[in-house]
């Protein structure tokens, strides 16, 4: 009886939230008999790793062309969630640490509760030696030049797009070609149909298949204005256990342009959660410590 | 065999450096080849401006979690004065000052850094940077500037990094005081007379001054530095804040200027010979500013857009007065300057950033002289307007980065300089440029208007 009280106050918590946004430093996972809104919130909530007080984690980025070469870069990011405390949801700074060419590059970022607020966005320039106040880059730009849309790392909110839920499928695999791996085979899914709010978009729709377990969104197809699919996303989500808890956590992004058959892998490393970084490291004056 | 030697780090070099190493220690550093064309011939040089091999090196060691050391060493030889050999040329005498790293510029940091959340301190070599123009240095002017590539290099290689203290104290969360204190002095420096960035001003003199030699005369030029005293030290002070989404900085330095001015010191004529004497100094001044930046984040027409901007008013700086080309009178006085930017990203991944400013002098003429170009002698306005557009895109997952910048000045005196940079791999980018001038021959940019280069780079990181 006890159990059942308990089960049945989770899923009242999962559940009563949706009215409005989910509470910050806390963990959600989609149930069955949500909707495609309330499970789209919970992928949002999951991304932007709004779980957890702050983390930071190594990236590398590899983008691979059709012959095979490959390019890499490498990237120290910390976040320190900010839960709506004046209007910021979570602040960001993302550091270049390879190649040369761009080490030292950093990139301070705060993302506002508001969802139509733009994100303020501060760049430290090495061959200037100086912070420059920069423009949002344009969501349909190209992440780092990678086939990730800048949408599609780090501005797309829940509020820009419509959502229908497919249905609930086993996902069939997907081979991560970095590894040859086939990951994920079979593995409980919702698909839910997404349509951008947005005129004139670069895609018209997209499939995503939003792991029961995780909550993450595991595989996305891209279509283009006549209903081809022209790319595909997948990322791969696993719990990182804490000593009193566990967060879903992306490990490796992979993402294909069919039309050009070009690759982006993005491999996450030494990911650590609740450090208590300081509000003091998401200033300027950190990112005028850049010393490269 | 210092050459040899560097030669050999040049090519071998790439190979005997590897990644970093533990923890604590890092580094990374580049070889990089330039050669700049001239499209141009004129009388003064050849084709081949600047064959320049640099090293660099930039080495970090974290004392611990609040101390860091941080070591950056660079060195260029250029080859082009070998190569041509010709002694008797004007561009080959330049060799002892254009041909390597000059005094103790090889050392561009080294510096020791305390960090906290309230309080950082640093000491020792470095380069702090002012301001929130692009490519126009108004309030940037805590570091003297090496201007014998005119203003084409990056501005962190432009500017000639200062022994110093710097602290940075921050009472509250995004708000910061920032404290200089300067006791090492550097002239800025320009390029030697007929150089091929000598500013016109300079190659006139030498003309001149050749002309009199010719005549039996004797031209004397006395150079004042201020002592390195710690009286003479430069000291300022940077509040930087924000106000809503607006970031704002309020500046004032104060000490010796980082130009030295030139002054007629007179003539006679001792032992039947006539002797002109010149000097050159620099003088106190002061300067007050301030600088802001706001990007438009809220819906609405200006969404997307970045507005920044800075204001200098510079006390008692030395100006010169005088006629066309001609310079009769240097006196201190007053200017004011300031710059607006407007920055936009178009079409996915097209950034423009467009800027204007105005130079205003406090007082235009002098006992009936002209206020005059320092650089070129020529004569200006009180007001100078200036119009700057930067140009920037990237092909290829950002493998090809072109930009083009144009600035455009009074009496349609100008500049455009484009540049694309290709990355070949992780560890290797060649770079094609091509810097164009026009404008008329006492413009800041028209003194160049026979002086087209193409600038071609090739930086091995690793």
């Amino acid at each position: 009886m006890r159990r059942l009280f308990i089960f049945a106050g989770f899923l009242l918590l999962n559940l009563g939230v949706f009215a409005e946004s989910l509470e910050y430093h806390r963990v959600y996972t989609p149930q069955e008999g949500m909707s495609a809104e309330e499970i789209m919130k919970i992928k949002y909530h999951n991304k932007y790793s709004l779980y957890s007080y702050d983390y930071q984690q190594i990236g590398e980025v590899l983008y691979v062309d059709p012959s095979g070469f490959t390019r890499k870069r490498v990237w120290k990011r910390q976040r320190i969630v900010k839960a709506d405390q004046e209007g910021i949801s979570y602040k960001d700074l993302v550091v270049m640490t390879y190649p040369t060419q761009v080490k030292g590059l950093a990139v301070l970022t705060w993302t506002y509760q508001d969802p139509e607020k733009d994100q303020n966005v501060w760049l430290w320039i090495p061959s200037l030696k100086k912070v420059r106040k920069i423009s949002a880059s344009e969501d349909d730009d190209a992440f780092m030049g990678s086939d990730f849309t800048v949408e599609e790392v780090s501005t797309r909110r829940f509020e820009d797009e419509s959502y229908k839920l497919i249905g609930s499928k086993n996902f069939p695999g997907y081979k991560f070609e970095h590894t040859g791996e086939v990951k994920f085979k079979d593995k409980p899914c919702f698909v839910v149909e997404c349509t951008p709010l947005k005129p004139h978009w670069y895609y018209s729709k997209r499939i995503v298949w939003i792991d029961k377990d995780t909550g993450g969104n595991i595989f996305e197809e891209y279509y283009d204005k006549n209903g081809k699919l022209f790319k595909t996303l997948f990322r791969e989500w696993v719990w990182t256990d804490l000593a009193d808890k566990k967060y879903p956590t992306q490990i490796s992004l992979e993402c294909k342009d069919l039309r050009t058959n070009h690759r982006t892998v993005i491999l996450m490393k030494d990911t650590e959660y609740d450090q208590g970084l300081s509000e003091y490291d998401f200033t300027i004056k950190a990112l005028m410590r850049s010393r490269w | 065999m210092g050459k040899v030697l560097f030669l050999a780090l040049l090519f071998l070099g790439g190979n005997l450096w590897a990644r970093p190493v533990n923890d604590n220690l890092e580094y990374a550093g580049y070889l990089k080849t330039e050669f700049w064309l001239k499209n141009y011939n004129d009388e003064s040089h050849l084709s081949l401006s600047s064959f320049k091999n640099t090293f660099d090196l930039e080495v970090e060691y974290e004392l611990s979690e609040n101390w860091t050391f941080f070591l950056h060493p660079r060195y260029f030889y250029d080859f082009a004065y070998d190569l041509r050999d010709d002694y008797n040329s004007y561009f080959d005498k330049n060799q002892f000052k254009m041909g390597h790293t000059q005094r103790t510029e090889w050392l561009r940091d080294c510096y020791l850094d305390f960090t906290s959340d309230k309080l950082d301190v640093r000491i020792g070599k470095q380069q702090v940077v002012w301001g929130q123009a692009d490519g126009l240095p108004f309030l940037d002017r805590v570091m003297p500037f090496d201007l014998t590539y005119y203003w084409l290099p990056d501005f962190a290689d432009i500017r000639i990094p200062l022994w110093m203290i710097k602290v940075e104290y921050s009472p509250w969360l995004n708000s910061t005081l920032q404290f200089l204190l300067i006791p090492d002095f550097e002239v800025s420096r320009s390029a030697p007379a007929y150089a091929p960035f000598a500013f016109k001003a300079n190659n006139d003199f030498e003309t001149w001054k050749a002309s009199q030699e010719a005549l039996g005369r004797r031209v004397h030029k006395d150079l004042y530095r201020p002592a390195k005293k710690f009286k003479n030290s430069r000291v300022g002070l940077r509040w930087r804040s924000m106000f809503g989404d607006i970031d704002y900085t309020l500046n004032w330095l104060y000490g010796y200027t980082n130009s030295a001015y030139n002054y007629s010191e007179g003539t006679d004529s001792s032992g039947g010979v006539l002797n002109y004497y010149f000097s050159r100094k620099n003088k106190l001044s002061h300067l007050i500013g301030f600088s802001f930046n706001k990007s438009f984040i809220n819906p609405g027409l200006f969404e997307g857009w970045t507005l920044r901007g800075e204001f200098a008013y510079i006390h008692n700086e030395p100006t010169y007065y005088g006629t066309r080309g001609s310079r009769k009178r240097t006196e201190r006085t007053d200017k004011y300057t300031y710059v607006l930017g407007f920055d936009r990203t178009f079409f996915t991944n097209w950034d423009f950033s467009l800027q204007f400013s105005q130079f205003i002098h406090d007082k235009k003429t002098f006992e009936g002289y002209q206020v005059i170009n320092s650089y070129t002698y020529g004569l200006m306005e009180k007001i100078e307007n200036t119009l700057t557009l930067k140009i920037a895109t990237d092909f290829i997952h950002e493998r090809l980065k072109p930009e083009v910048l144009v600035i455009y000045g009074d009496d349609n005196d100008g500049r455009i300089s484009f540049k694309a940079k290709f990355e070949v791999r992780d560890n290797l980018w060649f770079t094609l440029g091509y810097h164009h001038f026009w404008g008329p021959p006492r413009g800041s940019n028209g003194q160049f208007r026979n002086n087209d280069h193409l600038v071609l780079e090739t930086k091995y990181t690793f």
